[in-house]
C-alpha cells in the first residue's frame, strides 16, 4: 500500500503556526516533517538598539511562556558588562519564573492537551456521583462533590444544547483513541474550568512584581520594584503576603488537582508510554540559580546533558559546542548553507525558496521551514521537562528522584516509559510539582533577607553606557517551561551588534540537518508512532501537543 | 518720525580715519536722532526677552529634573508644578508678544514692518555679505542701515521661526493632557508632521539651545554697535530712537 | 457586566427565514438535532423543541484568528476579571474559531471556521491579533499554504465589525520595529471596508478587550474611538494626567536610579525614562490583572506600549528624549548645547578682544593721517 500524505496545519492548541505532513502507512508514521510557517525577524530588529532596552524586545518573542525570554536577556547583557545583580533580585527573578513555569504548565495541561485525551462530549453522560467517588479517591481538593460535578455537567449540557459548539466543533469526540471512562472526563472538564480562573489569580504574582503579565517588566542589573516595607507604592508586607497567598494556592492546586489528574489519566494511555520517543539525547541548561547565575553547582535543576539514553552518563554542558544549521531551513549564510555557526558568529538572513502561496505540501523539499536547526556537538538534542528531569534524576538530584519514582511506581512502569509522548507530558507534571514546592524556599529566603535588613534589589555600577567597554559580548542561559534557551548578544560603542537566540522550540522543532538527522518533533512522529485515521489525526496531536511546542519562540 | 533737536557739541579730538570706529564722531560732524522702534514694540521685546529666559530656564527643569530634588512629603514644595506654571505662564506671554509683533510687522512704522524685518528684497542679500565680512573684520563700512541691517534680519526671522516652533511643540505638548480639548486638536498636526509625540519633545528640547545661544550673541552685537559703531541700538530698544550720522544715507531712510 | 444579543439578533426571525438564510436546508437542520438530542441522551422526540431553543437563543458568533505574533494578547485575555473566560466563553458568545482553543485541527479547524463564517455571513465578530507580514508576497506567514493577507480578507468578507487585538493587529508591534524585516502591517492597513476598531497595547489590558466586546454585543456598535481608532473609554486619557504618582511629579520629587530613595519611597519615574507623558492607556486606572498593580506601580517607567510606532518612538526605554541618529539620548544633546551655548560666549568674547586689538592697530596706523580741522562741532538738524 502507498503511503498517503497527511497534512495538519494549523495545529491548534499551541502557540503560533506549526505545519505537519507525513506519510502514514498501514495504521503508522512512515516519515514526517514539522514545519514552521511564521517568521519576525526579531534578531534583526535587535541590531543597533540600546542592551538595556534588548530584555523588552525579545520578551516579545513569545507571550505564552513571557517571562523566559526577558530573563535570558537580562542575563546576556548582565554577563556582557560584567554586573552580578543583587541576591534578592535573583530571588524575585526565581519567583516570577517558577510561576512562570508552574501556570504555563497547567494551562498546558488542561487548556492545549487535555482535549487530546478527554473527550468532551462524553462528559454530558458522566454520572456526577461517580466523578465525584472518583476525584475524592485521588485528591483531598474540596470542589470533588457530586453538587459540583452535577453543575458542571449541567453547565455543559446547556452549552452544547444551544447547538453552538464553539471552539469544540469538529473536535474528534467518540474517536477510538479516546480511552476515559465518562467520569475521568467529566472531572477533567471541571479542572478545565477550574484552571482558568485559578491561573487568572496565581499569575498575579507578576504583576506585583513586574507590573502586568503577559510582559511583566525586567531591569538590566536587577528588578525595578522597590522594597520598603514602610511605604504603600513599593514591595511591602501586604504586597508579600499577597505573594504568600499565591503560592500557596499555586502549591495547592498543583498538588491536589493537576499532578492527581495527570497520574489518573496517564493510567488509562499506558500504551503511550511505548510510542513517540523519538531523539534520546537530551539537554538542559540548568535554572533557577539559587546562588548567583554563575554558581552553576546550586542551581535547583542541574545542567548537563544525557546521550542516547544513557542515564548512566550526564555529560558536562559547553555553550560553545552549540551550532545552528540551516540546511534545510529557509535562510542563507555566507559562507554556505552546510556550516553550521556558533550563534557569536550567528546570522539571521532570511531567504524564501517555498513554492509560492498557496501551495499544498512542502515534503520533499530541500527547505521546508523557517525553523533553524540547532546542533549540540553536531548532534539533535530534545529539551524541555523530560530533559531537565533526567539530567536531574541521572545527576542524583533528590526531588527529583523521589518523584520520578513514585510517579513509575504509582502508573507501574520502568524508567524506559520515559521516552515516550506520555513520559514527556508526565514529566512536566512532576516538575511542576517540584518547582511548586520551591516556591517557598525561594519565597521564604526573600523574606529573611528583607528582615535582616537588605533591601537592595539593582546594582547600577554599570548602568551608563560610560561605564561599559568599547565592545564585549555575553551569554545567557535559561532553562524555559519548554526546554534549554539561550541569548547570545555582542555591544559594540554601547550598542547591540549582533543578537541571537536558540530557544528551546527551535531544538525540538528543527528541521533536518546536514547529516539528514531529524530533529525530535519529526523523530518523535515516525517513532512507534500510530495514525489511525489520517482525517482525524488526533495521535500526532497527541505527541506534538507533548512537546508543548511554541513557534513564535521557535522562530523568533 | 520725530527728530529731537539737541544743544550744539564741542567736537572731540579725534584722529579721522579709517578705523573700526571711523564714526566716533561722525565725519560730518553732525548727529541726528531718529526714532526706530515705538511703544509696544519696546515692551513687547522686553517682555518676549523675559518670557524666553524663564521658558529656558523653567524648561530646562522640566526637561531634567535633577537640579532640584522635592522635599520629603509630595505636594509640598511643588516645585514641577510651579516650574510647569512659570513655563505656561510665560509661554502665553511669548504668544501675547508675538500676536502684538505681529501685528505691529503690519501696523508699525517703516523699520519695524515686516520688510524691515525679514530679508526680502534682493539689495539685502548683498549688503548681508558685506556686513558679514565687516563682522570678520575684513570690511571697514558696513552697510548703513538705520533699522535691522540684514545680518539682523536674517537673524530675527530665523529666531522668529525657532520662537514659533517653540510655540507649536510647546502646545502640541500642552495639549495633551486634553486630548479631546480644541489645544490637541488644533496641534494634531505637529507629532503628526514631526513623527510621534516623542519627536515633538526632542525638538522643543534642542531647540532652546538654539534660543540660548542667540542670546549673548544678539546683545554683544547690539552691545558691539553702541560701543563700537555707536549707533545707539541698546538706547534704541529702551528709549526708541538712536542718533547716526546726519549726512550719512541710510540704505532704508528711503524705504516706503 | 451581563451581555443581551444585540436587537438586531434574529430571534423574532422565523425557523424557516432563518435556515433559508443560513443556506442550509430544514431537513439537514432538523437531523443535526436529532443527532445532538441523541449526543444529549434526550431522546430523537425532543428534536423541534431544540431546534426551536437553538434558533431562539443563540450566542453572538465571534470568530478569533491569529496571524503574526507572539499569542500574549490571548494570554491576557485568558486574565480578564469580569466576565471570566470560562463564562464569556460558554455562557456569553459562540467563540467559533480560536487557534490557541480550538479541539479540532488542521481541515476540521479550517472548516469548522469556514461554516461559521458563512452560516453567521454579515454578523460574525471578528477577533484578529497578530500582524500582516506583506513583504515578499506575504510568505513569512501561511497557515494551511495561504498567507496571512488572504485568511484575513476572508475573514473579514463576512464581519460585522473587527476588533484588532494588541500592538501587533493595531500597528504590527516589535516585528514591524525597524527595520520591519518582514513588512509588517497592523490590520487597518489591509481592511479598508469593515469598521475597525484598535485595542492597543503589547498586550492590553484584558478587561479593555472584554468591555469592547461587551460594548458591541450590548449596543449593537463599536465604541467610539480616538483619531488612531482606539476606543475613548479605554484611551481617552494620558497615564501621566492620571498616575498616581503625579503629586511625585508636581512636587519635584523624582527616582533618579533604580532602587534609590525616590524609588524606595515610590516616586515619580519620569527621569529614569517613563513615557507616561506621551501615552494613552488606561493602566493606572483599570490596572492589571484583576487590579492588582500597574507598571510604573511596580516601580517600572511605562514603555509606551499603547502608542503606534513605540519600540522606535519610545526608546530608549529608560531616556526622556528619543534617540535622534544616534544622538538623542539627554546628556548627549545637553552636552552639545551647552557646549555650543559656550562656545558662542566664548566666541562672542574672543571676537570683542579681535576687534578691540584690530582697533587699536588701526588706529595706530592711521595716526599719521589725521587732519585735524576736520570733526568740528555738528549741529544736529531738526
Ligand atoms: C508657547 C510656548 C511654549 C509652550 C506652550 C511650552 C510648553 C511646554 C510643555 C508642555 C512642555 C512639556 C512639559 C511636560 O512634559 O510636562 C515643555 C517643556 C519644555 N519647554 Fe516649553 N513651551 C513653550 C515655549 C518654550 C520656550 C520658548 C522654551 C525655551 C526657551 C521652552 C523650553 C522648554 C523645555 C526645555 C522643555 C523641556 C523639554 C523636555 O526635555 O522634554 N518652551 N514646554
Ligand atoms: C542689552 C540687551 C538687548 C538689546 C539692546 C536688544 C536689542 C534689540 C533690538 C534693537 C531688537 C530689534 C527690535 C525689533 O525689530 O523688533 C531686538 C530684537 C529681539 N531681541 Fe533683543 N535686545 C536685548 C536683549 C535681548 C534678550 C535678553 C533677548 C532674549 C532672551 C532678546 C530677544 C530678542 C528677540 C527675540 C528679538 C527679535 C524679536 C523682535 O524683533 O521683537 N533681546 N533686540
Ligand atoms: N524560550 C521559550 Fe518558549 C519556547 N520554546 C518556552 O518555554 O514558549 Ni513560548
Ligand atoms: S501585541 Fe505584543 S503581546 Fe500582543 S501578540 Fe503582539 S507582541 Fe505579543
Ligand atoms: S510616573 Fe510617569 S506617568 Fe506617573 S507622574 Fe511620573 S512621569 Fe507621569
Ligand atoms: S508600558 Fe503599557 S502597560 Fe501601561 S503603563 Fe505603559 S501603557
Ligand atoms: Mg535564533
Amino acid at each position: 500500500m502507498a503511503a498517503t500524505k497527511v497534512v495538519v496545519d494549523p495545529i491548534t492548541r499551541i502557540e503560533g503556526h506549526l505545519r505537519i505532513e507525513a506519510q502514514a502507512e498501514n495504521g503508522r508514521i512512515s516519515n514526517a516533517w514539522a514545519s514552521s510557517t511564521q517568521f519576525r525577524g526579531i534578531e534583526i530588529i535587535m541590531q543597533g538598539r540600546d542592551p538595556r532596552d534588548a530584555w523588552a524586545f525579545v520578551q516579545r518573542i513569545c507571550g505564552v511562556c513571557t517571562v523566559v525570554h526577558a530573563v535570558a536577556s537580562c542575563r546576556a547583557v548582565e554577563d556582557a558588562l560584567g554586573i552580578t545583580i543583587p541576591p534578592n533580585a535573583n530571588l524575585i527573578r526565581n519567583l516570577v519564573h517558577g510561576m512562570q513555569f508552574i501556570q504555563d504548565h497547567v494551562i498546558h495541561f488542561y487548556h492545549l492537551h487535555a482535549l487530546d485525551w478527554v473527550d468532551v462530549v462524553s462528559a454530558l453522560k458522566a454520572d456526577p456521583a461517580g466523578t465525584s467517588r472518583l476525584a475524592r479517591s485521588i485528591s483531598p481538593w474540596p470542589n470533588n462533590s457530586e453538587t459540583y460535578f452535577k453543575a458542571v455537567q449541567d453547565r455543559l449540557k446547556k452549552f452544547v444544547s444551544g447547538g453552538q459548539l464553539g471552539i469544540f466543533t469538529n473536535g474528534y469526540w467518540g474517536h477510538p483513541a479516546y480511552k476515559l471512562p465518562p467520569e475521568a472526563n467529566l472531572m477533567a472538564v471541571a479542572h478545565y474550568l477550574e484552571a482558568l480562573d485559578w491561573q487568572r489569580d496565581v499569575i498575579r504574582l507578576h504583576t506585583i512584581f513586574g507590573g502586568k503579565n503577559p510582559h511583566p517588566n525586567f531591569l538590566v542589573g536587577g528588578m525595578a520594584c522597590a522594597i520598603n516595607l514602610e511605604d504603600t507604592g513599593t514591595i511591602n508586607a501586604e504586597r508579600l503576603v499577597d505573594v504568600q497567598a499565591m503560592i500557596r494556592r499555586a502549591r495547592d492546586f498543583v498538588e491536589q488537582v493537576y499532578y492527581p489528574d495527570l497520574m489518573a489519566i496517564a493510567g488509562f494511555y499506558k500504551d503511550w508510554a511505548a510510542i513517540g520517543g523519538g531523539t534520546k539525547n537530551f539537554l538542559c541548561v540548568g535554572e533557577f540559580p539559587e546562588a548567583g547565575v554563575n554558581d552553576f553547582g546550586k542551581l535547583y535543576f542541574p545542567r548537563g546533558v544525557i546521550l542516547n539514553g544513557d542515564l548512566s552518563t550526564v555529560h558536562e554542558y559547553d555553550h560553545k559546542l552549540v551550532k545552528e544549521y540551516i540546511t534545510s531551513s529557509w535562510y542563507e549564510y555566507p559562507g554556505g548553507d552546510d556550516v553550521g555557526l556558533h550563534p557569536y558568529e550567528g546570522e539571521t538572513k532570511a531567504k524564501y525558496t517555498g513554492p509560492p502561496a498557496p501551495w499544498e505540501y512542502l515534503q520533499g523539499l530541500d527547505k521546508y521551514t523557517w525553523m533553524k536547526a540547532p546542533r549540540y556537538d553536531g548532534k539533535p538534542m530534545q529539551v524541555g521537562p523530560l530533559g531537565r528531569m533526567l539530567v536531574a534524576y541521572a545527576s542524583g538530584h533528590d526531588d527529583a528522584q523521589g518523584i520520578v519514582n513514585e510517579a513509575l511506581g504509582r502508573l507501574g512502569v520502568g524508567p524506559a516509559a520515559l521516552f515516550s509522548t506520555l513520559g514527556r507530558t508526565a514529566a512536566r507534571g512532576l516538575e511542576t510539582v517540584l518547582i511548586a514546592r520551591r516556591m517557598e524556599t525561594w519565597f521564604n529566603s526573600l523574606i529573611e533577607r528583607v528582615k535582616s535588613g537588605d533591601t537592595k534589589t539593582f546594582a547600577g555600577e554599570k548602568w551608563e553606557p560610560s561605564t561599559w567597554p568599547a565592545s564585549c559580548e555575553g551569554y545567557g542561559y535559561l532553562d524555559a517551561p519548554r526546554g534549554a534557551l539561550g541569548h547570545w548578544v555582542q555591544i559594540k560603542d554601547g550598542k547591540i551588534s549582533r543578537y541571537q537566540c536558540v530557544v528551546p522550540s527551535t531544538w525540538n522543532c528543527s528541521p533536518r540537518d546536514k547529516q539528514g538527522q531529524m530533529g525530535p518533533y519529526e523523530a518523535a512522529l515516525v517513532d512507534n508512532h500510530p495514525l489511525v485515521n489520517p482525517e482525524q489525526p488526533i495521535e500526532i496531536l497527541r505527541t506534538i501537543h507533548s512537546f508543548d511546542p511554541c513557534m513564535a519562540c521557535g522562530v523568533h | 518720525m520725530s527728530a529731537t533737536p539737541l544743544p550744539p557739541q564741542p567736537a572731540p579730538p579725534r584722529p579721522r580715519g579709517f578705523t573700526l570706529g571711523h564714526r566716533i564722531p561722525p565725519p560730518s560732524g553732525e548727529y541726528r536722532w531718529v526714532y526706530l522702534w515705538d511703544a509696544p514694540l519696546r515692551a513687547m521685546h522686553w517682555l518676549a526677552a523675559i518670557a524666553i529666559v524663564a521658558l529656558a530656564v523653567t524648561g530646562f527643569y522640566i526637561g531634567k529634573p535633577y537640579f532640584i530634588t522635592g522635599g520629603a512629603e509630595s505636594a509640598d514644595p511643588f516645585v514641577m508644578g510651579w516650574m510647569r506654571f512659570i513655563h505656561f505662564a510665560s509661554a502665553a506671554v511669548l504668544v501675547m508678544t508675538a500676536i502684538v509683533r505681529g501685528y505691529w510687522l503690519l501696523a508699525g512704522n517703516k523699520f519695524e514692518r515686516f520688510a524691515a524685518l525679514f530679508p526680502v528684497r534682493p539689495r539685502d542679500w548683498v549688503n548681508m555679505w558685506k556686513q558679514a565680512k565687516f563682522y570678520m573684520l575684513m570690511e571697514r563700512h558696513p552697510p548703513a542701515y538705520l533699522g535691522h541691517n540684514p545680518m539682523q534680519q536674517l537673524s530675527y526671522t530665523g529666531i522668529y521661526l525657532v520662537a514659533a516652533v517653540m510655540v507649536v511643540t510647546g502646545f502640541a505638548l500642552y495639549g495633551q493632557s486634553n486630548p479631546g480639548g480644541l489645544i490637541n486638536r488644533g496641534f494634531a498636526w505637529v507629532p503628526a508632521l514631526a513623527g510621534g509625540i516623542q519627536m515633538v519633545r526632542f525638538i522643543h528640547h534642542v531647540l532652546t539651545w538654539v534660543l540660548i545661544i542667540f542670546i549673548p550673541m544678539h546683545i554683544y552685537l547690539a552691545m558691539r554697535a553702541d560701543t563700537l559703531e555707536r549707533t545707539g541700538v541698546i538706547s534704541s530698544i529702551i528709549t526708541g530712537g538712536r542718533f547716526v550720522d546726519a549726512k550719512e544715507k541710510f540704505i532704508d531712510a528711503e524705504d516706503a | 457586566m451581563s451581555f443581551a444579543a444585540p436587537s438586531w439578533f434574529p430571534a423574532t426571525e422565523s425557523v424557516e427565514d432563518e435556515l433559508a438564510r443560513r443556506g442550509v436546508s430544514r431537513r439537514e437542520f432538523m437531523e443535526y438535532c436529532s443527532s445532538l438530542c441523541i449526543v444529549l441522551g434526550v431522546g430523537k422526540s425532543e428534536a423541534p423543541r431544540m431546534a426551536a431553543a437553538i434558533l431562539a437563543d443563540r450566542r453572538p458568533s465571534v470568530i478569533w484568528i491569529q496571524l503574526q505574533e507572539c499569542t500574549g494578547c490571548v494570554e491576557s485575555v485568558i486574565r480578564t476579571s469580569e466576565p471570566s473566560i470560562g463564562t464569556l466563553v460558554l455562557d456569553q458568545i459562540s467563540l467559533d474559531f480560536s487557534h490557541t482553543l480550538m479541539a479540532a485541527a488542521g481541515h476540521a479547524a479550517e472548516s469548522a471556521a469556514a461554516a461559521a463564517m458563512a452560516a453567521e455571513k454579515g454578523k460574525y465578530l471578528l477577533v484578529v491579533t497578530g500582524s500582516i507580514p506583506l513583504a515578499d508576497d506575504g510568505i513569512y506567514l501561511t497557515i494551511g499554504g495561504r498567507t496571512a493577507k488572504v485568511i484575513l480578507e476572508e475573514a473579514a468578507e463576512g464581519a460585522a465589525a473587527i476588533i484588532a487585538l494588541g500592538a501587533c493587529a493595531h500597528w504590527g508591534s516589535v516585528q514591524a520595529a525597524r527595520p520591519n524585516p518582514t513588512g509588517a502591517v497592523g490590520v487597518s492597513e489591509v481592511i479598508k471596508n469593515r469598521p475597525v476598531v484598535n485595542i492597543a497595547g503589547c498586550p492590553p489590558i484584558a478587561d479593555v478587550v472584554t468591555a469592547t466586546v461587551a460594548h458591541f454585543l450590548t449596543f449593537g456598535r463599536l465604541p467610539a474611538v480616538d483619531g488612531d481608532g482606539r476606543p475613548l473609554f479605554a484611551y481617552g486619557a494620558r497615564i501621566h494626567d492620571q498616575c498616581p504618582k503625579r503629586a511625585n511629579f508636581d512636587a519635584g520629587q523624582f527616582v533618579e536610579k533604580f532602587d534609590d530613595e525616590g524609588a524606595r519611597k515610590g516616586w515619580c519615574l519620569y527621569e529614569v525614562g517613563c513615557k507616561g507623558p506621551a501615552t494613552f492607556s488606561p493602566c493606572p486606572i483599570f490596572q492589571w490583572n484583576s487590579h492588582t498593580d500597574w507598571p510604573i506601580g511596580a516601580g517600572h517607567p511605562c514603555i509606551g506600549c499603547t502608542e503606534r510606532g513605540f519600540w522606535d518612538t519610545m526608546t530608549p526605554f529608560y531616556g526622556r528624549l528619543p534617540d535622534v541618529g544616534g544622538f538623542g539620548i539627554e546628556s548627549k544633546v545637553d552636552i552639545l548645547g551647552a557646549a555650543l551655548a559656550i562656545g558662542a560666549t566664548a566666541g562672542v568674547v574672543a571676537h570683542a578682544a579681535a576687534t578691540s586689538v584690530h582697533q587699536m592697530r588701526e588706529r595706530k596706523r592711521s595716526l599719521p593721517v589725521v587732519d585735524p580741522t576736520s570733526g568740528g562741532p555738528g549741529t544736529p538738524k531738526a
